[in-house]
């Protein structure tokens, strides 16, 4: 009897364990991977960012170079974070958010190929209205809604 | 009637056109310009007729170079000229476009100073394009093979020009030579202002916009740097300026899209309410980038900061 009382009292345990566990996971997101979207993201996000800073500021003769090389940077931002297939709502806007930005990026480095500045600024509003870092902070990604600092 | 003038003033005009460059047939048969409600009377145009390329030109028109003819409206009586161009201007981007034109009606300028055309700008695609005033041309008397006078373009100007007469076999086979760029008269009191004290001291900027990085999260670095880019004026989000010194040199510190900017301005100079300064981008010393054009008085000063390709668009005021 005492046994028996035992292995309830364990199954008990076991269920409510579980149960905690099924509730972590799905704790703070509206998803049910969020926690692994967050951190992957977060880490895809710190070495965008410090690629972004690598590059330094331009002068006008190197500005084509380093928009294709931030257009690279966010293609393959947008790549990692993508697979990290977030289902919340936020997390979706974010990764829509980066898709968004990639053609407008590329219009950007090809008004620089063709020397018109005064378009590439233009165009820049369009990278403006995303709100890039204002989606990172709604989807909780911390380091997503920092600006990449310069290094030079 | 409207649309019939029009026609006949399009078809004049191809066939000029046809008549200025060494692409074109060298027939130069022009007709259907209806006859000017005021006549000018032939022998004052007729010094006028020649073909001219240009050699120098205002430096705010935006020409490179250019052609022009004028010949009698063919049949037309009493005589008037018809003129036709072919300018080459600079593109807000720099590249080189074609300008076509025509010059009519004639009318005289006063006191027999030469004579006065309304420029009619000829559309792109020239069967479907449109005859549209653009500006006028005035060619004063001429001076030997040279003729000077001025032009209004676009809503421009005037802008000083000057002709030289092409002999009957001269022709260009490409486009013609660079005409002198005439530069404005520039201002040339030191400083800012009569006295030190006018413009002397710390200055706030007043124009500056909300910072477009400050919400972009990885995609503000970029913003911030074609932010600063064009020649139609860089968003500036905040600025300062010091003046100090004899000879006076300012010092600005701007921010675009979030990079911090600073320039030495040097060999300040003003005349009436134009301030003007050379642009550098390491200090008094190092070569100058650009310039500062703009306007000033009673402890403010605004206008155009230029470096390299980039225009910054700013507006100070005196700190009290």
């Amino acid at each position: 009897m005492k046994s028996k009382f035992r292995s309830l009292a364990s199954l008990l345990v076991l269920a409510a364990v579980g149960a905690l566990v099924v509730a972590g996971c799905g704790g703070g997101s509206s998803s049910a991977g969020g926690g692994d979207f967050v951190s992957g993201a977060e880490a895809a996000c710190g070495s965008a960012n410090k690629q972004i800073a690598a590059l330094g500021t331009p002068q006008q003769e190197q500005v084509t170079r380093y928009l294709e090389k931030t257009e690279a940077v966010i293609v393959k931002l947008h790549q990692e974070v993508a697979a990290l297939d977030g289902s919340g709502a936020a997390e979706t806007a974010y990764t829509a958010g980066l898709a968004k930005a990639i053609p407008v990026l590329t219009a950007m480095t090809n008004a620089a190929r063709s020397e018109n500045f005064d378009a590439v600024r233009e165009l820049s509003s369009g990278l403006v209205e995303i709100h890039l870092g204002e989606l990172a902070e709604e989807a909780k990604l911390k380091t997503c809604a920092e600006v990449p600092v310069s290094e030079s | 009637m409207r649309r019939l003038k029009l026609i006949l003033v399009l078809g004049g005009a191809l066939a000029l056109l046809a008549s200025v460059g060494v692409a074109w047939a060298t027939t130069g048969a022009t007709t259907g310009y209806p006859q000017p409600k005021v006549v000018v009377p032939s022998q004052t145009q007729a010094p006028f007729e020649n073909r001219y390329v240009l050699t120098a030109v205002g430096s705010g028109a935006g020409i490179r170079s250019g052609e022009m003819k004028f010949e009698f409206e063919e049949g037309s009586s009493p005589q008037f000229l018809v003129g036709i161009s072919q300018f080459y201007t600079y593109s807000p981007t720099g590249e080189i476009e074609t300008a076509l034109f025509t010059f009519y009606p004639p009318k005289e300028l006063p006191n027999g100073k030469g004579l006065g055309f309304t420029a009619l700008k000829v559309g792109a695609s020239a069967q479907y394009g449109q005859v549209t005033p653009d500006g006028e041309l005035q060619l004063f008397t001429p001076e030997g093979d040279k003729v000077k006078g001025q032009l209004r373009l676009r809503g421009g100007g005037p802008w000083p020009v000057e002709f030289k007469v092409l002999g009957e076999d001269e022709r260009y086979t490409a486009s013609p030579p660079a005409a002198r760029q005439i530069h404005e008269a520039q201002p040339n009191n030191p400083g800012w202002g009569g006295e030190a004290s006018e413009y002397e001291g710390e200055y706030e900027l007043t124009n500056g916009a909300e910072d477009p990085t400050a919400k972009a999260g990885t995609l503000g670095a970029v913003i911030g740097v074609a932010q600063g880019l064009g020649v139609r004026g860089a968003v500036v989000s905040s600025g300062s300026m010091t003046v100090e010194g004899n000879p006076a040199v300012a010092t600005v510190e701007l921010e675009t899209g979030g990079t911090n900017r600073t320039f030495t301005l040097t060999d300040l100079a003003w005349q009436g309410d134009q301030r003007v300064a050379q642009v550098h981008n390491e200090g008094p010393d190092s070569p100058p980038v650009g310039r500062f054009e703009g306007t000033g008085g009673q402890g403010e000063v605004k206008g155009d900061l230029i470096s390299g390709h980039s225009v910054y668009k700013v507006a100070f005021k005196l700190k009290g």
